[in-house]
């Protein structure tokens, strides 16, 4: 089940679209930069833009920074809100269940699916990163320098990059789990996808707002930037863990949602 | 058999969303152990703890906005904002402490002889040796040193307990400071100490007349175990803008030079004048404890741009004797005497305190 | 003859609409059953009972000897099923979506799947489709492979709403033929339509649904079967009216209907008073006939209050 669900996730050209578009973003401002050599203000911008204009193998974690706060949002809004809604709007999903697909496999593997774009996609998107950051930008890849100032070694900065690249993964299950949550509750994989940026908006309004300070640390986005806190020296695992652990809760509460609307649900479309 | 469990299963998701939504409740409801320590031993042991070495994750709140945002943004964002801390404690002398952005940090690291400042998003190391006085800077925040402070000029019947709270997962026993001088502006110092180090662990400052802190640094997180010496020391890293900073010994004493010093009354609104080391001698400083007064005269480009932002403000009272304003327990005023220059005045005194020592103030209009 | 579905007091109930309103069907192994009934009867709400796709308020639903929706997982692969129309992934071959299908679920084996797939496109006639998408396919082309879809598994049930959709009369003829050959092999069908002569053409049983109720249920051959009078095509009507008075039940034109189990005997009579007779034949109600008789009016009629 799961087998079939990857395959119909990357065997379908829209995929591979949205995680070229994705790509679009960070390549467009890597070459600016290069063109123009104007690096954001310190403070400014995404983070490790600006130091990008030194140290090119540092453009995969900047890449990341770029597409983190809307892009991959919404590609992963888009793909989740799909999972269950696009087969209930195609007809499919009457088929599988008739087939008989367990409606609490089909939650996990279409879950599973979505976790699978979610790596790809970030996974991708380093890579680009990596690739443009070299030929664009001097790399020095003999080491780093950390968010503290003391230096890295090239392994410890792949190590926390790859790091990186999983905690980002990681802080996009949450959006997957509301898509998925939504695309089981109704037949439109549109209405599914807005529902879970609704909830994204929604998060990181309240986050820039004081007087949401009391909930702001179970906003799903509130440790979406903690990736940055594994270039500190000794890095700070505090909202990192806090990250994950909220992350899980709502992948938790909100399968869980999912399950009992899902399993005792008339599918009429 | 009706519903096919449809009920049971969103029976399932409720009694895990609310217990879920319990758990930071019951956290923080966990009970702290209160210890019968008097006021003045709770306070004798805060400051002996200058030598006890720690580590932690700090956050400090501040309400205060200062007028000076222009001329010191560095000093206002560190007490009007919500500053992350990182702290390495070894030593009064040696301590590492960043405060934490989201994209970025600032790390002071501390060591005998002198300080080193890394920026990251300018990626600049500044290098400044050790002076008496200096601008308030990111490890004056941290509750440990904060807390030593405001105590330690606290006199026994300023002091009482108020109980037992957890903080950082430690029980930490309450220790109140109500300034007794009649022209202090701080309404109550609350100090949070750890019941087994004697460490400040929560610091509140309270202005006369307000309901929520000033000032409000705690810890979340703390071990306190000595971190090893390599986490605190600082050596620039390849590629970083390596310079000195600004010297603030140097500057104070060419800012004696240049002032004519003004010879200052032994007392103002009350409070005795006192001497404090490093101190320009044409400043005079009054008052102990939470209540302290500063008088300077002031050159007059700055004045200018201190008259102008003060008097931007909506607060501001303007009268004969000058104009003044409060930031918090933070008073402000500026006299100018005519033909003599300007004097600021400011400290931790209430207003009607500033007005009383303008009008003491050699040359001030009484 | 074993229950293949049965129900007991069907009931769904969408808000304040009954769409589906107690029935008890009752398909037994080797039928080909016909249910019948307007658009909106809630035949395919009950059909989406009977495969699990739909919960039931109320009563039971067994399927090959197997509790629904419980027993899903253990008899839903022996049936096939097309409900409401084909649906599949339009980017993908034919092929492809049939071994997406195939593998998602349990039942039919990993290593036989690529000629068992062969085999249900030959048998739809779609053999020679190649890897062309589903996105070009015609509408009767989509038929036949959700019907493929429906055939992978050599069901012991076909569960089939609808199935000559969208198709041309040869089409039709092909899938009908295909019907009855599978019937012949041992497969049950249950059939749902509207379309009273697809019914009438393949069904040994039938259940007619009326505003979500069962309103017949029983062998076609028995509701069809002959009346107990004959029907008398003559060019002088009163002049059979005169022969055989009293046994003259209606007459509508040269149509007269006239009691009498026999034609025979009927015949014998009008011969030998000289009267002419054109044809003969036992009376028996068509199958709208007797839909309409148990039936009220259209569903989809609504009346001024």
């Amino acid at each position: 089940m799961i087998g079939t669900e990857l395959r119909k996730t990357f065997g379908r050209p829209r995929t591979w679209v949205t995680i070229a578009v994705l790509n679009a973003l960070p390549v467009l401002v890597a070459v600016l930069l290069r063109l123009t050599d104007l690096a954001p203000r310190p403070g400014e911008g995404p983070p490790f833009l600006s130091a990008v204009l030194t140290n090119g193998a540092l453009f995969p974690l900047a890449a990341l920074a770029i597409v983190l706060p809307l892009f991959l949002p919404i590609a992963v809004a888009v793909v989740s809100g799909d999972a269950v809604a696009g087969e209930a709007q195609a007809g499919t999903l009457r088929y599988l269940l008739a087939r008989p697909v367990g409606r609490t496999r089909l939650l996990v593997a279409k879950l599973v699916a979505v976790m699978a774009f979610v790596l790809v996609t970030v996974v991708v998107v380093a890579l680009v990163g990596y690739a443009v950051g070299s030929v664009l930008f001097e790399a020095r890849p003999a080491a780093g320098t950390s968010v503290s100032g003391t230096s890295l070694t090239t392994e410890e900065l792949a190590g926390r990059t790859l790091l990186a690249i999983g905690y980002v993964a990681v802080s996009m299950l949450g959006v997957a789990a509301f898509g998925l949550f939504f695309s089981t509750l109704t037949d439109s994989p549109l209405a599914a996808a807005l529902g879970a940026l609704a909830v994204l908006v929604t998060s990181s309004l309240l986050f820039t707002l004081d007087a949401a300070s009391p909930i702001a640390p179970y906003l799903p986005t509130r440790y979406w930037l903690a990736f940055v806190d594994l270039f500190r020296d000794p890095v700070l695992w505090r909202d990192v863990v806090r990250g994950l652990a909220l992350q899980g809760v709502y992948v938790g509460v909100l399968l869980t949602a999912a399950w009992a609307n899902f399993t005792t649900k008339d599918v009429t479309s | 058999m009706s519903g096919y469990g449809r009920g049971r299963r969103w029976a399932v998701l409720a009694a895990l969303v609310a217990g879920l939504c319990a758990l930071p409740a019951v956290v923080a409801a966990l009970p702290a152990d209160d210890a019968d320590v008097p006021a003045t031993a709770l306070r004798d042991a805060v400051l002996a703890s200058a030598g006890v070495g720690f580590s932690g994750y700090a956050v400090s709140a501040g309400g205060l906005t200062l007028p000076v945002s222009d001329q010191l943004p560095a000093v206002a964002d560190l007490l009007s904002d919500r500053v992350q801390l990182r702290v390495w404690w070894r030593g009064e002398d040696e301590h590492r402490v960043d405060v934490v952005t989201a994209a970025g940090e600032t790390g002071v690291h501390v060591d005998p002889a002198g300080t080193w400042t890394w920026e990251f998003e300018s990626a600049t190391a500044e290098r400044t040796g050790p002076a008496p006085l200096a601008l308030p800077a990111p490890p004056d925040l941290v509750p440990a040193a904060l807390g030593r402070r405001l105590l330690s000029e606290a006199a026994d019947d300023e002091l009482s307990r108020i109980g037992a709270r957890r903080v950082a997962g430690r029980d930490a026993l309450g220790l109140r400071l109500v300034p007794a001088a009649p022209a202090a502006s701080v309404a109550r110092v609350d100090v949070w100490a750890d019941a087994a180090t004697g460490l400040p662990l929560a610091v509140q400052v309270v202005a006369d007349g307000a309901s929520v802190p000033a000032l409000d640094t705690r810890f979340l997180d703390l071990d306190p175990t000595p971190p090893p010496a390599a986490v605190v020391a600082f050596t620039p890293p390849d590629g970083a803008r390596v310079r000195p900073g600004r010297d603030a010994g140097g500057l104070l004493a060419e800012a004696d030079r240049r002032l004519t010093a003004v010879p200052l009354p032994a007392e103002l609104a009350g409070l005795p004048r006192r001497t404090l080391a490093g101190a320009p001698s044409s400043v005079g400083v009054y008052g102990r404890g939470v209540t302290l007064l500063a008088v300077a005269p002031v050159p007059a480009r700055l004045a200018r741009g201190l008259q102008a932002a003060v008097r931007a403000s909506p607060d501001a009272l303007v009268d004969r004797r000058g104009v003044r304003l409060a930031a918090g327990p933070l008073g402000l005023m500026l006299v100018e005497r005519p033909g003599r220059g300007t004097y600021v005045l400011t400290g931790t005194v209430t207003l009607d305190a500033l007005a009383e020592a303008a009008g003491q103030v050699p040359g001030g209009a009484p | 003859m074993t229950a293949v579905v049965s129900t007991r007091g069907l009931v769904k109930q969408f808000g304040r609409v009954r769409a589906v309103d107690g029935i008890d069907l009752d398909v037994r192994a080797g039928d080909v059953y016909g249910f019948l009934g307007a658009n909106g009867s809630g035949k395919t709400t009950t059909v989406r009972m009977l495969l699990g796709l739909v919960l039931p308020t109320r009563g039971e639903v067994e399927l090959l000897g197997g509790r629904m929706p419980r027993a899903g997982r253990r008899v839903l692969p022996r049936v096939g099923a097309l409900i409401e129309g084909p649906a599949h992934h339009r980017h993908l071959s034919g092929a492809a979506n049939l071994a997406l299908l195939d593998a998602a679920g349990p039942g039919g084996r990993r290593r036989d799947r690529r000629r068992r797939i062969a085999e249900a496109l030959d048998q739809v006639g779609l053999g020679g489709v190649g890897r062309r998408p589903v996105g070009a396919y015609s509408l009767g082309m989509r038929q036949r492979l959700g019907l493929a879809g429906a055939l992978l598994r050599r069901p012991e049930l076909l569960v089939l709403d609808e199935p000559t959709n969208g198709l041309d009369p040869q089409g039709i003829a092909e899938v009908r033929a295909l019907l009855l050959d599978l019937h012949r092999g041992g497969t049950t069908v249950f059939l749902s339509s509207h379309l009273l002569a697809e019914v009438e053409q393949l069904c040994t049983r039938v259940g007619v649904l009326d505003r979500g109720r069962l309103v017949l249920q029983d062998e076609l051959a028995r509701l069809t079967a002959p009346t107990g009078a004959t029907v008398v095509d003559t060019p002088a009507p009163e002049r059979v009216r005169a022969v055989l008075d009293g046994r003259v039940l209606a007459a509508d034109g040269g149509r007269v209907v006239v009691r009498g189990p026999d034609p025979a005997e009927v015949n014998a009579l009008l011969v030998g008073a000289g009267v002419p007779v054109r044809g003969l034949a036992l009376q028996r109600p068509t199958l709208e006939e007797v839909v309409l008789a148990a039936a009220g009016t259209s569903a989809d009629r609504v009346e001024r209050p």
